[in-house]
């Protein structure tokens, strides 16, 4: 009697992976959408890659967790998929998938715990966000939307409007330019960016590490921390009048001279660089600030 | 000096050191320091000791060659507690009292109407993802507000403040519905 019920556990541990197994179910859906059409996805935990091809479909594989089912709704310019999970299903494995995606298509792709990963994308617009979940993204992208609660946001995308929020992850972005804005609350910022109009980095206690090759003409560069230190390293070509004020930390600059009251924290720096053309301003309130010049 | 008055220095040493370093008086406070510094003639002794017991026992218990530096810091903090006491009633206009009241009052109507709108949403139940962020966010608006009420000219940070409400307003309400979060 003990031999067959130790047989029957021990069968029972050698088994259970394959059960799992067995419980996953295979997802291969592809589906026509038409030049500029929009696609979502949606996936609770697990993964989700995306990656871009030259064909006017939609295809989506992997793999879902016990008890899910994908939801499908689609027409000529729109393809939603959403991975529905059973109530209470915590204990269960998340959806891993693999999304392709057209060129010129709109993505929009949300997760909460589950990582999101696109590359090798040419899109009109890309929206990715996570709650948990880190956020990559790389190619192309008329505009993009990268959003992560406490995951961290990695962009290297060619864009001409980058707009990134954390709130305790942090914010890398490489190769945006044009129009960008980071914004994250505690998470660090570091941007490595090419021309750009109008710049915007805020944080409360992240550090911001911004560096741009060069500010396009009448160009607004706005960067804010109340505890977070900021640091923006510009070519020395670089036009523009610059503004800095910081209540209690200190201000380091290459151009300019800083003003500081005889008496007490803080100071001020008001400084002009080459001609003047453009605007950059620099606020914090006990971060340090530095401003360099000649990358 | 024998051990108990090295004990006892080293226990000074300490408190000096624990001394609060982040509580930088209001930016009105350091404006009247300076102006009344300005005004006052260096022949006339700021009475520090007589009035900061912790720089008076150090002044008392130890040689003056051992305490430069401390009885330095004592005097600095003692300065920067006496000049604000002595001096407020002096400030010559009202100006900067209305500015700091009014920074801050419109730091209170922003909280007051954050509060309002959380009041109106369950607590109860949200997702586990999220805690971690909504702590975050509460503890920095915390910190924003301490700025708030030690920098009367930053007006930047209600801006930030205002930001920091509204996120934390929308990751609770799509906390409410945790399909939500991933659509």
């Amino acid at each position: 009697m003990k031999a067959s019920i130790r047989f029957l556990l021990a069968a029972g541990v050698l088994l259970a992976p394959f059960g799992s197994a067995l419980a996953q179910t295979a997802v291969n859906r592809t589906l026509p959408l038409s030049n500029g059409g929009r696609v979502e996805l949606s996936n609770v935990a697990g993964s989700v890659t995306v990656r871009g091809w030259d064909r006017n479909e939609v295809q989506l594989t992997g793999t879902l967790g016990d008890g899910q089912r994908l939801d499908v709704e689609s027409s000529a310019n729109r393809v939603a998929m959403k991975v529905v999970y059973p109530r209470n299903s915590h204990s269960s494995r998340g959806a891993v998938l693999e999304l392709r995606v057209p060129r010129a298509a709109e993505l929009q792709a949300s997760t909460v715990s589950a990582n999101l990963d696109v590359a090798e994308v040419d899109l009109r617009r890309l929206q990715a966000s996570s709650v948990s979940g880190s956020v990559t993204a790389r190619g192309q992208a008329g505009e993009a939307e990268l959003t992560s609660v406490s995951g961290d946001v990695q962009s290297q995308l060619r864009t001409s409007r980058l707009n990134t929020t954390t709130v305790s992850g942090e914010i890398d972005a490489r190769g945006g330019s044009g129009e960008v804005s980071a914004n994250s609350v505690s998470g660090e910022i570091t941007l490595d960016l090419g021309n750009v109009q109008r710049l915007s980095a805020e944080s409360v206690s992240g550090d911001l590490g911004v560096r741009s090759s060069g500010l396009q003409p009448g160009g607004r560069v706005n960067l804010e921390t109340v505890s977070g230190s900021v640091t923006l390293t510009l070519p020395a070509r670089t036009s523009a009048q610059l503004k800095v004020k910081s209540f209690s930390g200190d201000i380091r600059s290459d151009v300019g001279q800083v003003q500081r009251p005889r008496h007490g924290p803080g100071s001020s720096l008001d400084a002009r660089i080459g001609s003047g053309d453009g605007d950059i301003a620099i606020q914090s309130h006990s971060g340090d600030v530095r401003v360099s010049l000649g990358r | 000096m024998n051990n108990h008055d090295n004990n006892h220095d080293e226990v000074l040493a300490q408190r000096l050191r624990d001394l609060p370093a982040e509580r930088i008086p209001p930016a009105a406070v350091w404006e009247r320091i300076s102006a009344g510094l300005e005004q006052t003639p260096r022949s006339e002794p700021i009475v520090v000791a007589s009035v900061s017991p912790l720089a008076d026992a150090v002044a008392r218990r130890a040689p003056r060659r051992h305490w430069p530096r401390h009885a330095a810091a004592a005097a600095v903090v003692a300065l920067v507690g006496v000049a604000s006491v002595l001096l407020l009633p002096r400030q010559p206009t009202a100006a900067v009292a209305i500015e700091e009241s009014s920074l801050q009052h419109q730091a209170n109507t922003i909280t007051y109407q954050y509060r309002q709108a959380m009041a109106t949403i369950p607590q109860e139940n949200l997702p586990v993802e999220l805690q971690p962020a909504l702590r975050e966010l509460d503890a920095s608006a915390g910190s924003i507000r301490s700025a708030i009420a030690q920098s009367p000219d930053a007006g930047f940070l209600l801006g930030q403040l205002q930001r920091t409400y509204a996120l934390r307003l929308e990751l609770t309400r799509k906390g409410l519905n945790p399909a939500g979060l991933s659509t």
